[in-house]
């Protein structure tokens, strides 16, 4: 069975472009616009296999969604990647406290990106 | 003149004691104040400083006595060479600095009221140009958004040409799959049934030279047969031979019984009898012989056309050559099918390459969003200049404005260092400001906690 992935992006051409490299490497993918609507998704039962998200994003952005994710009993021990544009050490370690399972710099090559997710995600 | 207190304001600060740096952040809301300030500093010092350098003549020539009286004069020289002229220099700079703003204040006094009215004039179309700047700067954040929306409508569109071409391209490796499987199952079914047919051949090959030497052997035998036959015609004369003297004796015994009269009637008539049989019998060997030969002729083409056919056939082994070259083209066709599978196979890796490819072009298309959140920044960077400039044109024509602003361009762009997500910002940031970047923690693009 296809693993699913939870792409959170603001930008259209992220969330299709990431859609497309996940679903060319057998990936079922579910996207949210922001931080909030995919946190009502998984609110709603939606059980991803892992989380790709964005950091600045309108209305809520990934750094609370990671805090808000982890506080969600089911959901607590999900991985989530960061992928953004953000390289500061502080923003990093902002991350890692609040509960990323690792920060990817934009741009990431796409083999690069699914060689990651297949190391978070042993079966993949 | 506001613009030319705070430039002389800032050289003095640069160049002036700590107690004048003081007194002038009491009196900078007065630049007239100011200057007046600077300009009694500078008499005070001044004075104080030739009254010292009096005190210190006076005393030097008091200390020094008749003993080196030869010598006062140029010691006293050296001395004020030594510590009064250097000073005296750096004072008349500060009096040139003083002067020069002194002077500046008091020429808005002595303007002519068409150079006023020329300055007010010149000040309000710099005003209305700053604030045409609004809309020029308006104008350069709408092509900028322009410029975001459209590449992001391209990249949509390059991203789903590249999708379709990954559609295509997954759905071609299925079929090759497909394929795969069944060119090696046919060829699987190729080889069994090349392995069959060696058999069938091979035993057709020996069945044809079966019935080959078979029918050399019949054609032996039929020739053997012709000549028992021929051999026959020699004993037909014999028949035919002995037919003519029996009819030659019949008539003899005729002819005798005929002189014998009545007593040879009977006689005669079986002597006539005897001549008729004999007749016949010539006529029937006639036949017989007839017959024979013709049936030697016969025989004789119908031997010599088979023999000929079967002598060209066996000349041209064509019975073989069609064996062998139905056995060669199997094994051809089983070659050329492993070659197509190996083909397909290569076609195959060629269209995973290709996946691979456009994954890797769907990760450089972030190049986009990351263009689009540092054209965003500069987008606001435009709008805060927009500001500033339209705070400059209110403030620069305002006579009540007091010569503070709360920020300045070098406020605004230094504030950018703090705002930056990217690395890069700050690289080009830095190196378009003329400043050093500092080389902090560099941490790797991915990484897992």
């Amino acid at each position: 069975m296809a693993m699913t992935v939870l792409v959170v992006d603001d930008s259209p051409t992220m969330v299709m472009s990431l859609k497309t490299t996940l679903a060319m490497s057998g990936f079922q993918v579910e996207t949210a616009g922001n931080g909030q609507q995919a946190l009502e998704r998984l609110k709603s039962g939606l059980k991803p296999n892992l989380i790709l998200t964005d950091i600045n994003m309108p209305v809520m952005g990934g750094m609370e969604l990671i805090k808000n994710v982890r506080a969600l009993p089911g959901l607590r021990f999900v991985p989530i990647l960061t992928l953004t544009t953000e390289s500061e050490t502080s923003k990093r370690e902002e991350g890692k406290r609040a509960g990323a399972t690792g920060w990817l710099v934009k741009p990431v090559s796409g083999n690069d990106l699914i060689a990651v997710i297949r190391k978070v995600l042993p079966g993949a | 003149m506001a613009s030319a207190s705070i430039r002389y304001n800032e050289e003095n600060l640069a160049h002036g004691s700590v107690r004048a740096k003081q007194e002038d952040r009491k009196t900078q809301d007065d630049p007239q104040a100011r200057f007046k300030r600077i300009r009694r500093q500078l008499v005070f010092e001044s004075v104080s400083r030739c009254l010292l350098l009096a005190v210190l003549y006076v005393w030097i020539g008091y200390r020094m006595g008749p003993a080196l009286a030869p010598y006062r004069a140029e010691f006293i020289e050296l001395l004020i060479a030594l510590a009064v002229v250097p000073g005296l220099l750096f004072k008349l700079w500060h009096w040139r600095l003083a002067r020069r703003a002194i002077a500046d204040l008091s020429s808005s006094g002595q303007l002519s009221y068409s150079k006023l009215s020329q300055m007010v004039a010149a000040s309000k179309i710099v005003k209305a140009d700053m604030r045409e700047s609004g809309v020029y700067i308006d104008v350069l954040h709408g092509q900028i958004g322009d410029c975001m929306a459209e590449s992001e409508r391209e990249v949509m569109q390059v991203i789903e040409q590249i999708g379709l071409l990954n559609e295509q391209a997954v759905e071609k490796r299925q079929h090759i799959g497909r394929s795969v499987k069944s060119s090696q199952a046919l060829s699987e079914n190729i080889k069994k049934r090349v392995e069959a047919n060696q058999e069938v051949m091979a035993a057709l090959t020996f069945q044809l030279e079966c019935q080959m030497t078979q029918m050399d052997t019949n054609f032996a035998r039929i020739d053997s047969l012709a000549r028992d036959i021929g051999e026959l015609t020699p004993l037909i004369k014999v028949i035919t031979s002995i037919a003519q003297q029996t009819s030659l004796l019949a008539l003899n015994a005729e002819i005798e019984a005929s002189r014998a009269g009545s007593a040879g009637r009977g006689f005669g008539v079986v002597a006539l009898e005897v001549r008729k049989l004999s007749v016949l019998a010539t006529k029937a060997a006639a036949d017989i012989s007839a017959g024979i030969s013709a049936a030697c002729g016969r025989v004789d083409e119908e031997t010599a056309a088979a023999k000929a056919s079967l002598d060209q056939y066996k000349s041209n082994a064509g019975m073989q050559n069609l064996i062998a070259g139905v056995d060669q083209m199997q094994h051809e066709f089983a070659h050329n099918c492993e070659v197509l599978i190996e083909v397909i196979l290569d076609v195959d890796a060629n269209y995973a390459e290709s996946i691979q490819r456009l994954s890797e072009a769907l990760g450089h298309i972030q190049f986009q969003d990351v263009m689009r959140q540092r054209l965003e920044h500069v987008q606001g960077a435009l709008a805060q200049m927009r500001g500033h400039l339209q705070i400059l044109a209110d403030k620069g024509c305002n006579p009540e404005w007091d010569g503070r602003l709360e920020q300045t361009f070098k406020t605004l762009l230094d504030a950018h260092l703090s705002q930056y997500r990217m690395a890069s910002q700050t690289v080009t940031h830095l190196a378009a400001s003329g400043q050093t970047a500092s080389h902090g923690e560099s941490r790797p693009a991915i990484e897992l906690f």
